[in-house]
């Protein structure tokens, strides 16, 4: 396989909890023979299995901060997640999952980036993408190509 | 002067799960409040759309339990087609069940109850976590998690198929038969659970149950409310996860009243209080008197403390040994102690374990009889399991053809949101005096909670964030005095 993965995370029937699946949509047949492009409504630790193996990789997601923009896309570096505590196991995270495969000596990417697309509505099923969101996609798209194809160039 | 703080894990949804808790004048609770937020829409969103889509689609409103969410919709398939599927295809489905509630209550145990008891309720904060429990039990209990937990998973996707949402189930059965080699290989993963139940049991002896502290806590007035205890149980009042009867007992433990999960409309009523976007759950026959303790009071409570004091035993035999020095070492039955949950769950590891082996040795496992095919006409259905958090119901009605014309879910965390209220509520009264609120008293008050294991909105999949926690402070005006984040 690729030592490349993208990873979009979301919910395609839950409003814009749909932007991480629809990058990867995006971005699929052009990274072909690229990366891996793999979509992902799993949560929390399970997330672990598809993350082992590869090299490196890019994960897109919704957020939910209510600090920027619906439509903003952050870049967010995973080394400085240091958050350890999860208040359920669905909200275990990308920390808990560092933290562990570095204990157990596992498998694990050594380069993780993470897109965040902050969104507008993310609690209602069957809503719509919002405007905001659905125009963000396309910079989204092109920002996690052209890392990949960045990271493709260096092996 | 009155003030608030909130306990609010800024998730990916802004301030989803939070706990708000009001001080009185001298700093002591006057009232604390858990919110749990409610996901709109699925009602809306099914009208219309084929009922024998529903499996599939409920399936991807949790990240977590979508297994559970995917039987509970297939029963009701059954029963919307009045459709009965052969004993195989049953005895697959709750095979494959089995394995998911193995995987689910291993990590639950290991890695969110963990910190709590395996490290310690009040250990220092950097070592309450995943880290802590590793050092406490071994790498090589960590990689064995990680590693069980991937054969069940490897062992459901043979089963099911390798896809991201559960498709196994059909209305009348299962999509597929299961192979003598599939078989060899469950029954290989089945004897592994079975191990590893019986050394987390192990753990929980060695780690918790020698800790006179901890012991204290579990059996504390602050994590104990008495209530009414829901569960399904099979032909014999033995705990089952994927079908029979549900029994309710009491808080003086008596069998208050047992029904098809069918009739649930008859026994079950939802309760709403305007600081809360969740319904309460509570017994019809008893009524909605609040959030209180005791036989008058309709609150209920589900999930592995409820299913162990609502069932008379484990249907195998190592699950039943467990069962009876549980409530042999906590004083009889019922079990009112909301800390017992932890321990009650690996009980159901091993009894979920050991019912695989049953069912994986079954030579009616690998029948290739594994669908009836409907032929009535579709009219409505109602499917209900127990999810690891708890009973979910699942109801559907839909016209001649088949589509949706209503559909209604109710999920584990809403049976359990009013008894989970007033456990947050009273171990805030218990733990804080005189306006003395640090990192470990509000990490004991979120253990009442953590205890159930709550689903904060089935929507959540993934945090790639900081979970941090924010304690805002109010005035009686409830204008905001401080605000203190605890990042993770």
């Amino acid at each position: 396989m690729p030592p490349i993965l993208i990873l979009g995370l979301g919910n395609d029937i839950i409003s814009d909890d749909a932007a991480g699946l629809l990058v990867a949509r995006m971005v699929r047949e052009e990274l072909a023979g690229v990366a891996d492009v793999v979509e992902s409504s799993l949560s929390g630790l399970a997330l672990l299995e598809l993350l082992l193996g590869y090299e490196r990789v890019i994960i897109v997601d919704a957020e939910g901060t209510g600090q920027r923009p619906p439509g903003s896309i952050t870049e967010i570096d995973p080394a400085a997640l240091d958050a350890l505590i999860a208040p359920s196991p669905h909200y275990a995270g990308l920390p808990e999952m560092f933290a562990i495969a570095e204990q157990l000596g596992l498998d694990f990417p050594k380069e993780i980036r993470i897109l965040a697309i902050e969104a507008e509505n993310l609690s209602e099923i069957g809503g719509p993408v919002s405007e905001a969101v659905r125009v963000a996609l396309p910079e989204a798209a092109a920002r996690v190509t052209e890392m990949a194809r960045g990271w493709a160039s260096q092996d | 002067m009155s003030s608030k703080v909130t306990i609010d894990p800024i998730t990916r949804l802004e301030g989803h799960g939070k706990v708000d808790i009001f001080l009185d004048d001298s700093g002591n609770v006057e009232r604390a409040y858990f919110q749990i937020p409610e996901l709109r829409g699925f009602e809306k969103f099914a009208e219309g759309r084929p009922a024998e889509d529903m499996p599939q689609i409920t399936s991807r409103i949790c990240g977590v339990c979508p297994t559970a969410h995917h039987m509970a919709a297939t029963k009701a398939m059954d029963a919307l087609y009045h459709v009965d599927p052969p004993a195989s295809a049953k005895k697959i489905r709750e095979l494959i069940y089995s394995a998911f509630f193995v995987e689910d209550h291993a990590l639950h145990f290991f890695f969110l109850g963990g910190p709590d008891f395996v490290v310690g309720p009040t250990a220092p904060k950097a070592e309450r976590n995943i880290l802590g429990v590793l050092g406490k039990v071994g790498l090589e209990v960590g990689k064995e998690v990680i590693g069980l937990r991937k054969q069940m998973r490897d062992l459901i996707s043979l089963a099911g198929g390798k896809v991201a949402h559960p498709v196994f189930g059909l209305p009348g059965g299962v999509a597929k038969a299961l192979s003598a080699e599939d078989q060899a290989a469950f029954i290989a993963g089945a004897k592994h659970a079975v191990e590893f139940g019986l050394f987390s049991l192990q753990v929980f002896r060695d780690l918790v149950l020698t800790n006179e502290e901890y012991v204290n806590w579990i059996t504390s007035d602050t994590y104990t409310h008495q209530t009414y205890y829901m569960g399904m149980v099979d032909g014999n009042n033995k705990v089952n996860f994927y079908d029979g009867q549900l029994r309710v007992v009491g808080p003086d433990g008596r069998e208050y009243v047992k029904f098809a999960p069918a009739d649930y409309l008859r026994h079950v009523a939802e309760h709403v209080e305007p600081w809360s976007y969740i319904k309460f759950c509570y017994l019809k026959g008893i009524g909605w008197k609040g959030f209180e303790d005791g036989a008058g009071s309709g609150v209920y409570a589900v999930a592995p403390l409820a299913r162990l004091n609502a069932a008379d035993g484990m249907a195998t035999p190592r699950a039943q040994e467990a069962y009876e020095e549980y409530f042999q070492t906590l004083g009889g039955k019922p079990v009112h102690h909301t800390l017992a949950n932890h321990w009650a769950r690996l009980i159901e590891m091993l009894y979920a374990a050991e019912r695989m082996v049953e069912l994986t040795e079954d030579p009616e496992i690998i029948s290739p009889t594994v669908r009836t095919l409907p032929i009535a006409t579709p009219d409505e259905g109602i499917g209900v399991v127990e999810a690891p958090r708890g009973t979910l119901f699942h109801h559907y009605l839909s016209d001649a053809q088949g589509l949706v014309t209503k559909a209604n879910l109710i999920v584990a965390t809403q049976n359990n949101a009013a008894r989970i209220a007033m456990s947050v509520d009273k171990s805030a009264r218990g733990l804080i005096k005189a306006g003395e609120v640090n990192d470990g008293i509000l990490n004991m008050v979120e253990m009442a909670f953590r205890a159930y294991d709550p689903c904060h909105g089935c929507a959540t999949h993934a945090l790639p964030g900081q979970m941090p926690i924010k304690i805002s402070i109010y005035d009686q005006r409830h204008e905001l005095v401080r605000e203190i984040r605890r990042d993770g």
